[in-house]
Order: C-alpha cells, then sequence, then structure tokens
C-alpha cells in the first residue's frame, strides 16, 4: 500500500492557497462545510469597485483550524 | 505537620479517609479497629431490613500481574439485624467520640419507612446519613437502590423525606449507572442533601469461565450482574465527581469514592472537588493498615506544597476541567524521542505506525546502528508513543509555539459570519 500524502504537505499546499488569496487582498466571506470538506468564499473589492470571489475546497483539518483562526482574528481586530 | 481535620458538610472527622459503607465497615468490631489503625470515618455497612446474601458473592478481574485491577461484587445491604447493628454503633462512637460514623440507609419509597429508620438510627448518635441509592442489584430488583436513583424524582423525594426528620446532616450517595449523574445530584440537592457522595458500583460482569461456560461468579451455574469497583472505576468516578463540582446548581459538598487506593488517589479527588474520600476495594485488598500511608502521604504533600490544611487543596483543579469545546484549537504538542534512554524496543513506531499517524521514522546512524526519530511536522501529539512506551522520560511530549488561543466555540462563532468589511451585495 502506498503512504497517503503526507498530513502536513498537505497542509501546506492548502495554506498556500490562502495566503496566496489574502496577499491579492481577499477576505473570507463564506464557509461551508460539508462532508466534502469545507468550502471557502474569498471575495475582494478590485479597484474598479467591483466584487470578486473565489472558492477553495479545503480537506486538511489544520487547514480548517488555520482559516477559522484568521476569521478570528479579522473579527477580533474589528 | 499540616491539619488533616475536615469539616464535611458540618460532619468533623480528624481526616478525610473514610472507609466506605461495604463489607469493611459490617460491624463494631471492625470499625472499631479501623479506628485503631488511623481511619478518620466509617459509612456503616446500608442498614434496612436484613437480607440474605448468596455464596459466591465476588470476583476480581486481575490485569497483566496486578491482582484486583477492578473488583466485583453481587452482595446486598447488610444482613445482620437492626438492633444489633445500633447497638455496636453506639459501642464503637462511644469509644471513639472523635471519629466520624455515618449511617448508610435503604428503605423503600415510602415516608414512613424513611422517617421511621432516620429516627431510629440518630437515637445512636450517628455524625450523618448516606442514603444509598446506589446499590445495582438485588435491592434495585425490589425498587431500592439503583432503582430508586436512576430516577431524579425518587431520589429528590425520598432525600426530603429523610431530611424531614433528620437533625444531623444527610449524605445522598449516587449511582453511576446512568447517563448524567449530574441529573440525579441536582435532583438530590433540590430534596434537600448536605452533600452527595459518589460512586456506588458500577454494572457489571467480571468474566466468563472458558471451561464451564459459567459466568464469573456464579451461584450453582448462574450468574447476574453484579457492582464494579476498585482501581479500575477511578477514572470514571473521578470524571462524575468533576462533573458534580463543576456544576454551579450543585452548591454541595462532595464524597469522592471509587477506586481510592493510596494518598494520590486521594488528592487527586480532593483537587477534583471533593471535601473527602472514601474506599472500599483498597481496604478489602490490602487490609485497614493502608491508611497509614495515606495519612503519611497526605501530611507530606501538604507541606511539600507549603498548604497548611486539607481544605485548601479541595477544588484546585476545577476550574482546569471545562468542555471540549473550550479547549484551545491552537494549542500543538509534539513528541520528542530521546535516543540516550531509548532502548530501541520499536513499541512507539508500531503504534505510530499502524493506529496513528505515521511519523515515527527509522533511521540508521553513521555507525550503523538504528534510531527512531519523530517527524515533528506530522506528528498530531496524540500521546499514543509515550504511553505505549515503556521507559521513563524517552519519550516527551514539547509544547509548540502557536498560533493565538482560539476555542471551538469561538471557530463557530467566527464562522457562522464572517465579517470582514467586505460587502457581499453582488
Ligand atoms: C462487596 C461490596 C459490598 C458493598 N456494599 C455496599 C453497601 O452495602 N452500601 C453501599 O452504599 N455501598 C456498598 N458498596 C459500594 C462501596 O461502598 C463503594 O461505593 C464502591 O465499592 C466503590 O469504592 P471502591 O472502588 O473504593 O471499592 C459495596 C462494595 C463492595 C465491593
Ligand atoms: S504523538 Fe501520536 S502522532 Fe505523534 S509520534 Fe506519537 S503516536 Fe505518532
Ligand atoms: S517505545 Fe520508548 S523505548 Fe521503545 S523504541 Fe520507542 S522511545 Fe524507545
Amino acid at each position: 500500500m502506498e503512504r497517503p500524502m503526507s498530513h502536513h504537505k498537505e497542509f501546506l499546499g492548502e495554506k498556500e492557497k490562502i495566503d496566496n488569496l489574502y496577499s491579492k487582498g481577499y477576505r473570507i466571506t463564506a464557509v461551508n462545510e460539508t462532508l466534502s470538506g469545507a468550502f471557502v468564499e474569498f471575495s475582494r473589492i478590485t479597484e474598479e469597485k467591483e466584487l470578486e470571489t473565489e472558492e477553495l475546497q479545503l480537506l486538511n483539518p489544520d487547514t480548517r483550524i488555520y482559516f477559522s483562526t484568521l476569521i478570528h482574528k479579522q473579527q477580533k481586530a474589528q | 505537620m499540616a491539619d488533616l481535620r475536615i469539616n464535611f458538610a458540618g460532619i468533623k472527622s480528624p481526616n478525610p479517609f473514610w472507609l466506605a459503607s461495604a463489607p469493611p465497615t459490617n460491624s463494631g468490631y471492625q470499625v472499631q479497629r479501623a479506628f485503631e489503625a488511623g481511619w478518620g470515618g466509617a459509612v456503616w455497612k446500608t442498614l434496612g431490613e436484613p437480607i440474605l446474601n448468596i455464596s459466591s458473592r465476588f470476583a476480581g478481574t486481575h490485569f497483566n500481574g496486578q491482582r484486583m485491577a477492578g473488583f466485583n461484587n453481587t452482595e446486598l445491604i447488610t444482613d445482620r439485624p437492626l438492633e444489633v447493628n445500633l447497638k455496636e454503633i453506639y459501642e464503637t462512637k462511644k469509644r471513639f467520640p472523635n471519629h466520624t460514623i455515618i449511617a448508610s440507609l435503604m428503605v423503600e419509597p415510602q415516608q414512613e419507612k424513611w422517617h421511621e429508620i432516620v429516627k431510629r438510627v440518630e437515637a445512636v448518635g450517628v455524625d450523618g446519613f448516606e442514603l444509598n441509592f446506589g446499590c445495582p442489584h438485588g435491592m434495585a430488583e425490589r425498587g431500592m437502590g439503583a432503582a430508586s436513583g436512576q430516577v431524579p424524582e425518587l431520589v429528590e423525594k425520598q432525600t426530603m423525606w429523610a431530611k424531614e426528620v433528620a437533625e444531623t446532616p444527610v449524605i445522598v450517595k449516587l449511582t453511576p449507572n446512568i447517563t448524567d449523574i449530574t441529573a440525579t445530584a441536582y435532583a438530590a440537592v433540590q430534596g434537600g442533601a448536605d452533600a452527595i457522595s459518589m460512586i456506588n458500583t458500577i454494572n457489571s460482569l467480571a468474566g466468563v469461565d472458558l471451561d464451564t461456560w459459567n459466568t464469573i461468579p456464579h451461584v450453582a451455574g448462574k450468574g447476574a450482574h453484579g457492582g464494579y469497583c476498585g482501581p479500575a472505576v477511578k477514572p470514571i468516578a473521578l470524571n462524575m465527581v468533576a462533573e458534580c463540582a463543576r456544576n454551579s446548581t450543585i452548591n454541595v459538598p462532595i464524597s469522592g469514592i471509587g477506586g481510592v487506593s493510596d494518598w494520590r488517589d486521594a488528592v487527586e479527588f480532593m483537587l477534583m472537588g471533593a471535601g473527602g474520600v472514601q474506599v472500599c476495594t483498597a481496604a478489602m485488598h490490602h487490609g485497614f493498615s493502608i491508611v497509614e500511608d495515606m495519612v503519611d502521604g497526605l501530611n507530606n504533600y501538604l507541606d511539600d506544597k507549603g498548604l497548611d490544611s486539607v481544605e485548601d487543596l479541595v477544588g484546585k483543579s476545577v476550574p482546569k476541567y471545562s468542555d471540549w469545546g473550550d479547549l484551545d484549537l491552537n494549542y500543538k504538542t509534539v513528541a520528542r524521542i530521546n535516543t540516550d534512554t531509548c532502548i530501541n524496543c520499536n513499541k512507539c513506531h508500531i503504534a505510530c505506525e499502524d493506529t496513528a499517524h505515521q511519523c515515527i521514522d527509522m533511521l540508521t546512524a553513521k555507525d550503523g546502528s538504528n534510531y527512531l526519530k519523530v517527524h515533528e511536522e506530522d506528528c498530531v501529539g496524540c500521546n499514543l508513543c509515550s504511553i505505549v512506551c515503556p521507559v521513563d522520560g524517552a519519550i516527551d511530549m514539547i509544547e509548540i509555539p502557536s498560533d493565538e488561543p482560539m476555542t471551538w466555540k469561538e471557530r463557530e462563532t467566527a464562522i457562522k459570519q464572517p465579517s470582514c468589511g467586505i460587502s457581499l451585495v453582488k
């Protein structure tokens, strides 16, 4: 049997995707947790004042903690 | 020397170590010898209408060389006439006026029956009562013991009936054979209980004989469920004490019972909110003299901690006991193997590889020897390897610096409506 992908590597991959969207100004605007993972919606307002949305399907439990911590921090900062 | 005296719900005792209501407290002879040995108190074997017993009635569950890791019984309450017990309680109290004698009581759920027994027993000078709503076998089939103790209304009502006539404090002893012990604990408090004690024994079947196919124990080839106690039940009892101690609606002292075998167990129960402890199996296993070590150990512990009295200890760990939803999701520990102390038995590797997260690597050093190393990034800090490791100190669980704390409850609130200043109006 082949080993499953390293849990940590999977986390790092998903974290990178989130950080990438964050660096482009996206913020988490909705979370939908299902049996197939967490579907997290990221949105940003462009310079042209348009709303842009991206969605990530996140599978790793550490990523679920990671993005939740981001939202938690966001909310605490407001 | 610290002060070991306790004042438990108004009941004064020279130390917090009481014998639980059971075979060790069956007679004046035994209780007096126990007091001579150093026990602070005794809860007399449950009084009620004298019953008959069966033979045999005990079974030990031995585990991996430890005899009586658990203990099972199908014994009922006292089989001696009330008159005889009362005479012996009176004599024992006269000889040991400063020691605590609690009378355990069990009668049918009828007001007059409770009134009668409380008045008769109080007249011989007991320091308090313990209502037995816990015995899981025999009496339960007649609507008493656990049959009463599993119905909050009956616990409340019967506590009230005892309180209507009792002049000394009333402790209500609860059964663990229930989904949520705080429900019956609360019922006892509503009924006016001055204190609660827990746990009585847990429904159990100790074993089955592979040759005869008889249950263990058996009575002429037939068995019935019994009550389980001893070291094996301590975690269950400790949790039940803790659940009651942290519940603000159950604002009465708790007597901790269930697997207390030494002073350390007693301290754990007291840290988790017990105002004193009761012991049965350990005394049945080793005799009354074990109390000497309990008293010395507790004394030294209190001195080491700079505490003057037992009461300074009670409940100190209760604020640390919470709900899963209050735990920090960002807290992180990982396993670290100390190659100096590791004996290369490989148990941790097998445990992690087969049943945890496949993160203990077997590596070869320059000199050709094998050693184990945890791949810390993949370690979830589950503790399994350190639990199976037979060498103390070969695996440390190390705390890793982590993000700021966030509980599950905070996460739930956060992800419900992630307010981030961006309008969702499209
Ligand atoms: C043989 C035996 C008889 C018992 N009889 C009584 C009893 O009459 N009344 C009672 O309240 N509890 C009775 N118990 C329960 C104990 O008081 C105690 O709650 C239980 O054994 C847990 O404590 P331990 O783990 O220290 O033994 C009995 C226990 C044993 C083992
Ligand atoms: S703590 Fe758990 S995951 Fe980490 S190495 Fe040990 S067994 Fe594996
Ligand atoms: S279980 Fe303990 S002693 Fe055995 S190999 Fe692992 S660390 Fe070493």
